[in-house]
């Protein structure tokens, strides 16, 4: 039991385009462990204060209505989604872990 | 100072002579505050009354991950707590978003004057009346508006609010929110507002610049969030009587 906690989220992305109702197009799912989890959207509107950054326009399940931060890079943005399971891991339901 | 008090109150409620004379007769503190600048903090204990006379304030509280979310925004003319310091301990915080003058009138003080005159605990009962009629509202936009209209519903509750105590020129006032500030008003990201803003200034139905907001075409802006003012109580009478007189005019330096 005590070895699940060491078991690291498969986190997988692939792009796709999103409608945001702004001229930020490029984006990518976010899958932990076969689970889309959240979209990604690249930040490209030049009236945003950091460009080409990316931002979590939409959170599902646990990640659903938390707001994350801006990430610089999708490394920095996939590290934070396997941070957020591993966080929760030590609740009550495992979704990050086999069995 | 006191007579910006008795004037606001007078908006709402008819005061005798006596009245006056007691509002008079309170020595209030007034205090200069820098912008960005707690007021009173969660945990405080209320020993005081605050006023707005000049820039702007919020109610805010703070979630344990850092999160913050603004349950209000003062603007000149507004107690900030007006029946908090009833209570024991301050459950929010308050801070100013500019620079602010605020009027600090003590809990004893109040307290001797609203019982021994009925009039002006009518009047203190209105102002408090009407900021819960706008944290209502504020509950309906969070919860059941978009994100554009939400933002725009903003825009249209502080031009009226800021209209009634003088503070609007050409459907424009001072706008010292950070995109921030709108995001945790509105529970919101910072990057939704951006969008939003862009979006209200494409339909060329504001324009934000210099600090400045200005609402390009008001009934355009109204139709576009579904605003209806009913809850601000503008249209009563005996306030909409006074307010052509922005009682604040006496004693604003701007």
């Amino acid at each position: 039991m005590a070895d699940r906690d060491n078991v690291e989220t498969l986190v997988v992305l692939q792009p796709i385009s999103v409608d945001t109702a702004s001229s930020d197009h490029a984006g990518m799912l976010v899958m932990a462990n076969g689970l889309l989890v959240a979209i990604l959207v690249r930040l490209d509107a030049p009236e945003h204060a950091r460009s080409g950054t990316w931002f979590m326009e939409v959170g599902l399940g646990r990640l659903a209505g938390v707001r994350a931060p801006v990430f610089d890079t999708l490394e920095d943005a996939t590290r934070w989604v396997r941070r957020r399971f591993r966080g929760k891991a030590l609740g009550g339901d495992r979704l990050d872990a086999e069995g | 100072m006191q007579d910006a008090l008795v004037r606001k109150l007078e908006s709402f409620e008819e005061l005798t002579d006596a009245d006056r004379e007691a509002l008079r007769a309170l020595i209030p503190r007034v205090r200069q505050v820098r912008p960005r600048t707690d007021l009173i903090r969660e945990g405080d204990v209320p020993d005081n009354v605050h006023l707005i006379l000049s820039g702007y304030a919020c109610r805010y509280k703070v979630l344990p991950d850092g999160q913050r979310q603004i349950m209000a925004i003062f603007v000149p003319g507004d107690f900030c707590d007006l029946n908090v310091f009833i209570l024991d301990q301050m459950d929010h915080n308050i801070g100013t978003i500019s620079a602010c003058q605020v009027v600090e009138i003590s809990r004893r003080a109040i307290e001797e004057i609203t019982a021994n005159h009925p009039q002006v605990t009518r009047a203190l009962m209105w102002c408090a009346l009407v900021d819960e009629a706008v944290l209502r509202e504020w509950l309906v936009n969070i919860g059941s508006r978009q994100a554009d209209q939400r933002i725009a519903h903003l825009f249209c509750e502080l031009l009226l609010r800021l209209e009634a105590v003088g503070h609007v020129t050409d459907n424009s006032y001072a706008f010292p929110f950070t995109q921030t500030d709108v995001a945790d008003a509105m529970g919101l990201s910072d990057v939704h507002v951006n969008r939003t803003l862009r979006e209200l200034r494409r339909l060329e139905l504001i324009t934000l610049k210099g600090r400045v907001l200005t609402i390009l075409n008001v009934e355009h802006l109204k139709t576009y969030c579904g605003f209806n003012p009913n809850y601000l109580h503008l249209r009563n009478a005996r306030w909409s009587s006074r307010r052509q007189v922005p009682w604040l005019s006496g004693v604003q330096g701007e």
